[in-house]
């Protein structure tokens, strides 16, 4: 693959000022006496992120000192140093040295023209790691000939070569120097068919085009009402009266189209005048797949599709850090030596997969390996070591719960920290910078022994979102597209309530059903007018959005769908921000301001209440028993309610999302009886129950299939392999469950 | 003729724009308003904008001390209502109402008043520092006192209150 590596190093430079500006803040802050834990970490993972994107270009005398600075910084981050003035002297030398080192870059544009590492600072600061601060020697250009030797090209600027005088504080060299003038642009450049625009100016635009989308809203708002004026005309003036008008609606209706069409296309050009390709992410970080591998010894093979897929310049620009961190993480913690490999009976050569792919207005990336897996036994262990979680709270996790623990800060499961990644820097940043910063939503995969799959799902653009308007007790609420799974109107008579809430069975899944105005209370004085029309619109059934965060999904009942647009949305006023329900604030053709929910918080919310009301629930049921039940089901929803019912009653529950691991589960264990589905990945329940049956311990035991399928066949299906009881999810409720179950236990 | 009456007539004027120019005093601006039979004041410097109209929308999950949003020429900015910083009772709301818009503290707010007084310039002389018999609460938000149209008004510090407010958000 021939690459290009010039756009990669001007693109790493820009970067790279960026963060040294950002240590260079956080060192006056840190010096200011005022800085917190926040700064050293901001200070570490700029540093961390320096080292990454270095490493990539093969910029070694940039890696090597920005490893040593995060080193420090580390100890800072951890306790084991305390910041002082020496010190910090110390890191702003670091600091300039790395400047000055991108600034060389910058000049030559070239990557071999770099010097050699500072032995002298990097001893220094590797010292100071190990906690023994030494003075450096004072004279600067003893201390960073490698700085600024190469910077005499530049240096022609501010008076070269002259000595720098002894007043000025030897501990803070070369410093001030000015940034050398901007890269002149590469000489290749076709200047006949590109022209350079200054980012802001096309966000300028980009923000103005986003002005005239609102303002449209309004113009196909003016249509609805002169429609309504028309129809009141016709009733007391006649339709004679009305024709004329209805005329002028059709004109304003075909103007109002045509415009918003031109608009459109308008908009979509102006949003493409900032796509870049993923390209610029893929190709480098493929480079360094193969890089890192060789240094730990591991073979991989790095697989790259769909490096054609365009993505706004922001998107592009945010979505480097993450990228690297889950790549240094499949390939260091994930992919195995070619030895385990091998006795796993897997090839030797590991595969990491890179893929890219549209979905709607979206593009999913995923970053796959074909590794070990997450060990979340080991991830949990760890967390409960660190002091995360209690011991009690580590166990009685899901699965999905203790993928999520490798999402907080300082958590790493390696205990040998290697220069790639095992700080526990990498997965913080990536959940902060895909939440955040690119609005997207992070998926997590794994099965040991199988490997691991992290899906990111971002908006191509963050300019304008998909969003869904709903109405909630007459108020109208948003959401982004993003989380919404589908819209649906399910009779009443669908829903069941199991453990004390309401759930309703959609594609052989349950999903808990929360009504919309209770998650978000809202205010009494506020939802007066509409209760009766409320009822009246029972009749035709719930409307229901199901909200899907990751793998778990939540059906919230709303009153009506308003609209399905894209709308620009607007951030709230910064002392608002720290609400967790609302991300922002979209303006609808009426001039009101809806406010877009944010998914991952509702759940949460909905989440919390439910724990209340079991709790509740098992309180009132306190017969114990101490039955062990096994659930199976690949869907979370399904589990997690099946877990509260039984749970309910005492019954002690572990959960399997899958036949294969249902049967890996039941015979590691020793349960008492088994619930499962029938449709699952890798094995299904059907199998499941048979091989069960072939097993001493299970002959016996009671099992009960749980199904969406109502067919005679397939329970008799069930009961030929061995099953004790077959429900159907349609007539599951709880009690039915948990009497069938303490009948077959006795 | 009518000239010289003209020049005269310029004169006099321009003496006696001067004369009040000659009247020096600081003074500051105030923007007086009600909170329920209460009188209150900001300084003016702080204030940008009065609105008596807008539209306030219901944001949730916000405490009850925040009304909603509005958009200001499209601009979004959040409503306070101040009444239970002050510890006054609620008021309901009424035609009334005004809604300020204020910055200090490091962010900028609308500030729910039950009923726009008035906007003056008074004499700097003319508020005097807060009494000690003030309540411990409001002891912390009054920069000083004043008598306005006999009624008692407190001038408050929207800089405090404000990052009062946003640290109770964090």
């Amino acid at each position: 693959m021939a690459i290009d590596i010039k756009k990669f190093v001007i693109r790493f430079i820009e970067e790279a000022r960026d963060h040294i500006n950002r240590l260079n803040d956080g060192l006056s802050t840190l010096e200011s006496g005022s800085g917190d834990a926040e700064v050293i970490n901001t200070i570490f993972r700029s540093a961390h992120t320096i080292k990454g994107s270095s490493r990539m270009l093969k910029l070694v005398t940039i890696t090597e000192t920005a490893h040593k600075l995060e080193d420090v910084m580390g100890g800072l981050r951890d306790g084991s140093l305390q910041f002082s003035p020496t010190l910090g002297q110390l890191l702003y030398r670091a600091v300039d040295a790395l400047s000055g080192l991108v600034d060389t870059l910058a000049e030559n544009n070239d990557v071999t023209a770099l010097p050699a590492p500072d032995d002298i600072l990097c001893a220094a600061l590797t010292q100071a790691c190990a906690g023994q601060l030494s003075q450096l020697p004072s004279t600067p250009d003893a201390v960073t000939p490698a700085v600024n030797e190469p910077n005499q090209a530049n240096s022609a600027v501010d008076k070269p070569n002259q000595p720098i005088p002894p007043h000025i504080p030897a501990i803070l060299p070369a410093q001030t120097k000015p940034a050398p003038p901007p890269p002149l642009g590469e000489p290749k450049l076709k200047t006949a068919e590109t022209v350079r625009v200054r980012l802001s100016k096309l966000d300028e635009l980009i923000k103005l085009m986003g002005e005239v989308v609102s303002s449209h809203a309004r113009m196909r708002q003016r249509l609805l009402d002169i429609g309504g004026i028309e129809r009141d005309l016709s009733e007391n003036a006649g339709p004679d009266a009305a024709s004329h008008l209805h005329q002028f609606a059709q004109l304003l209706k075909d103007d109002v189209q045509a415009q918003e069409a031109l608009m459109d296309e308008l908009h979509d050009k102006t949003l493409l005048m900032r796509m870049l390709p993923l390209s610029i992410v893929f190709e480098p970080a493929a480079r360094m797949v193969r890089e890192l591998a060789r240094s730990l010894g591991k073979q991989v093979e790095c697989a790259v599709i769909g490096t054609e897929i365009e993505l706004d310049r922001q998107m592009i620009d945010k979505l480097a850090d993450p990228i690297i961190h889950l790549i240094r993480n499949a390939i260091d913690h994930g992919l195995e030596t070619p030895e385990t490999r091998l006795a796993a009976g897997k090839p030797a050569q590991g595969k990491l997969t890179l893929s890219a792919r549209q979905d709607g207005s979206w593009v999913v990336i995923d970053v796959s390996d074909d590794g070990g897996g997450i060990p979340l036994a080991a991830v949990r262990e760890k967390a409960v070591k660190k002091g995360m979680i209690s011991a009690e709270k580590g166990a009685a996790l899901s699965d999905q719960e203790a993928i999520d623990l490798i999402f907080l800060p300082g958590f790493s499961t390696n205990s040998i920290i290697t220069d790639m990644s095992g700080r526990g820097v990498g997965m913080d940043v990536v959940k902060q910078a895909i939440l955040d910063d690119l609005q997207g939503v992070v998926n997590v995969e794994t099965r040991l022994g199988a490997g691991t799959t992290f899906s990111l799902r971002l908006p191509l653009s963050l300019a304008v979102m998909r969003v869904l308007l709903v109405e909630v007790d007459g108020l109208p609420f948003g959401f982004t597209a993003q989380y919404v799974g589908e819209l649906l109107r399910l009779p009443s008579s669908a829903m069941l309530t199991v453990a004390e809430r309401n759930a309703v069975i959609i594609r052989n899944e349950f999903v808990p059903v929360v009504p919309l105005s209770e998650l978000l209370r809202i205010p009494a004085h506020l939802n007066s007018a509409v209760d009766s029309a409320n009822r009246s619109k029972n009749d035709l059934g719930m409307l229901l959005l199901v909200l899907r965060v990751r793998n778990e999904k939540i059906a919230v009942q709303v009153d009506e769908l308003l609209d399905e647009r894209d709308m620009v949305i607007k951030p709230l006023p910064e002392h608002m921000r720290r609400l967790p329900l609302v991300s922002g604030v979209v303006t609808t053709g009426k001039n009101e301001l809806v406010s877009v929910l944010h998914a991952p918080a509702l759940l949460e919310m909905a989440r919390r209440a439910r724990t209340q009301a079991v709790r509740v629930e098992a309180a009132s049921h306190t017969e114990e028993s101490h039955y062990r039940v096994l659930v199976v089901d690949d869907s979370l929803n399904t589990r997690e309610i099946e877990k509260d019912v039984l749970e309910a009653y005492g019954y002690h529950v572990t959960l399997a999302e899958d036949g294969l691991d249902g049967l890996r589960k039941a015979m590691d264990g020793d349960f008492d009886a088994v619930l499962t589905d029938v449709e699952m990945p890798n094995m299904d329940g059907f199998t499941l129950t048979a091989r069960l049956r072939q097993e001493e311990k299970y002959r016996s035991k009671p099992i009960i299939i749980i199904t969406s399928r109502e067919k005679e066949e397939d329970k008799r299906r069930g009961v030929q392999v061995g099953a004790d009881a077959y429900i159907v999810k349609g007539d599951f409720d709880q009690s039915g469950l948990v009497d069938t179950l303490r009948a077959l236990l006795g | 003729m009518s000239e010289t009456t003209l020049d005269q007539v310029l004169s006099q004027r321009r003496e006696a724009r001067q004369d009040i120019v000659n009247v020096d005093e600081p003074a500051v601006k105030l923007v007086i308003f009600a909170l329920g039979d209460q009188y209150f004041a900001f300084h003016g410097e702080r204030i940008r904008e009065i609105l008596a109209q807008a539209d306030v929308f219901f944001v949730p999950g916000s405490p009850a001390s925040l009304e909603g949003v509005i958009n200001v020429r499209g601009d979004i900015e959040s409503v306070i209502r101040p009444h239970e910083m002050l510890h006054l009772p609620e008021s309901t709301a009424s035609r009334t109402s005004s809604i300020l818009l204020g910055h200090g503290g490091g962010m900028s707010s609308g500030i729910r008043v039950d009923r726009m007084v008035d906007v003056v310039d008074l004499p700097q002389s003319s508020i005097q520092p807060p009494p000690a018999t003030l309540p411990e609460h409001m002891r912390a938000l009054v920069l000083g006192v004043l008598k306005f149209q006999e009624q008692p008004v407190a001038v408050l510090d929207l800089d405090k209150m404000f990052s009062d407010y946003a640290r109770g958000l964090g």
